[in-house]
């Protein structure tokens, strides 16, 4: 621990709080609970003034075996993680990792250029670029007055 | 943000010092592994997304074999977060390793965020004569 810290040292609290979290890490803790009751793969979502950042979590599988599908808004992951196939379950001492073949359907909540889609492949973490469709001005509909309107006011 | 990374890679900062930091500053994530045996030893895959072989620390100390990753942001810093399912951290877990473990072969191999560690099984040393000699 650092003896002395520029600033902020009247605030003991976060003293308390990094005494906590030093606690709480020798705890150990796994997040298999927390990951398995959620849906595979993990994905977060970032917003830039014209593009959509889809990011996802997917360890252990090659870009080769990743597919990506987008229609009606409607964006598809799916793949398979192939790295433990050619190991007997009776050899495993510690199994906390998903595995297996995964699919996972999201609804993008805005309009985007389905054809301009974009997504790389680093390290484990797949980034899809959606860029957004742009805002157009609203179009004035001209009404056009019909002619039974007309022909009813006659009669 | 830059700045972090280098104070993380330099090996002369106290580790009281480092752990204060993180705990302070960045979520601390213990990933999944899965170890199974061979005929030679142990293999462990743990998942590590995110983690580069740049920023990957592994340590044996005595009998306790450490990794720590550092996750880069993988988005630019005026992308807003709209959705969250995962955080954005670094990776900590350790293992004691077993007596039979031979520490020095023991290799480790990266990709695609998946880290596979190889521990060997140290050689049986085969039993040596003593020569008795009498005076």
């Amino acid at each position: 621990m650092a003896i002395f810290r520029w600033g902020h040292s009247w605030d003991a609290f976060q003293d308390v709080e990094r005494e906590v979290d030093r606690l709480l890490q020798s705890v150990n803790l796994t997040f298999q609970g927390f990951r398995f009751g959620r849906q595979y793969p993990p994905i977060n979502l970032y917003e830039l003034h014209d593009t959509l950042l889809l990011t996802a979590e997917v360890p252990g599988t090659r870009a080769e075996d990743l597919s990506l599908t987008i229609s009606n808004g409607v964006l598809t992951l799916a793949a398979q993680r192939t790295d433990a196939e050619n190991v007997s379950d009776d050899r495993f001492r510690r199994r906390e990792r998903p595995h297996g073949s995964w699919q996972r359907s999201l609804e993008i909540p805005v309009r985007v250029r389905e054809d301009k889609l974009t997504a790389e492949f680093d390290n484990g973490v797949l980034t899809i670029h959606l860029p957004k469709v742009a805002k157009t001005k609203p179009r004035q509909i001209p009404i056009v007055e019909g002619e039974t309107g007309n022909a009813h006011d006659d009669s | 943000m830059s700045e972090d990374i280098t104070k993380s890679t330099n090996q002369a900062r106290r580790d009281d010092d480092r752990e204060a930091e993180l705990a302070a500053e960045r979520y601390i994530i213990t990933p999944p592994i899965d170890i199974h045996e061979t005929d030679e030893g142990l293999v462990l895959r743990a998942d590590l997304p995110g983690v580069t072989k740049e920023t990957l620390e592994l340590q044996v100390q005595d009998n306790k074999l450490t990794l720590f990753g550092r996750v880069l942001p993988s988005v630019t810093e005026n992308a807003k977060l709209v959705h969250q399912e995962y955080l954005i951290g670094d990776f900590l877990r350790s293992f004691i390793l077993s007596e039979e473990v031979d520490h020095d072969r023991i290799t480790a191999k990266l990709s695609n965020g998946v880290l596979e560690l190889v521990l060997p099984k140290a050689q049986k040393s085969k039993p040596r004569k003593i020569q008795v000699n009498i005076d």
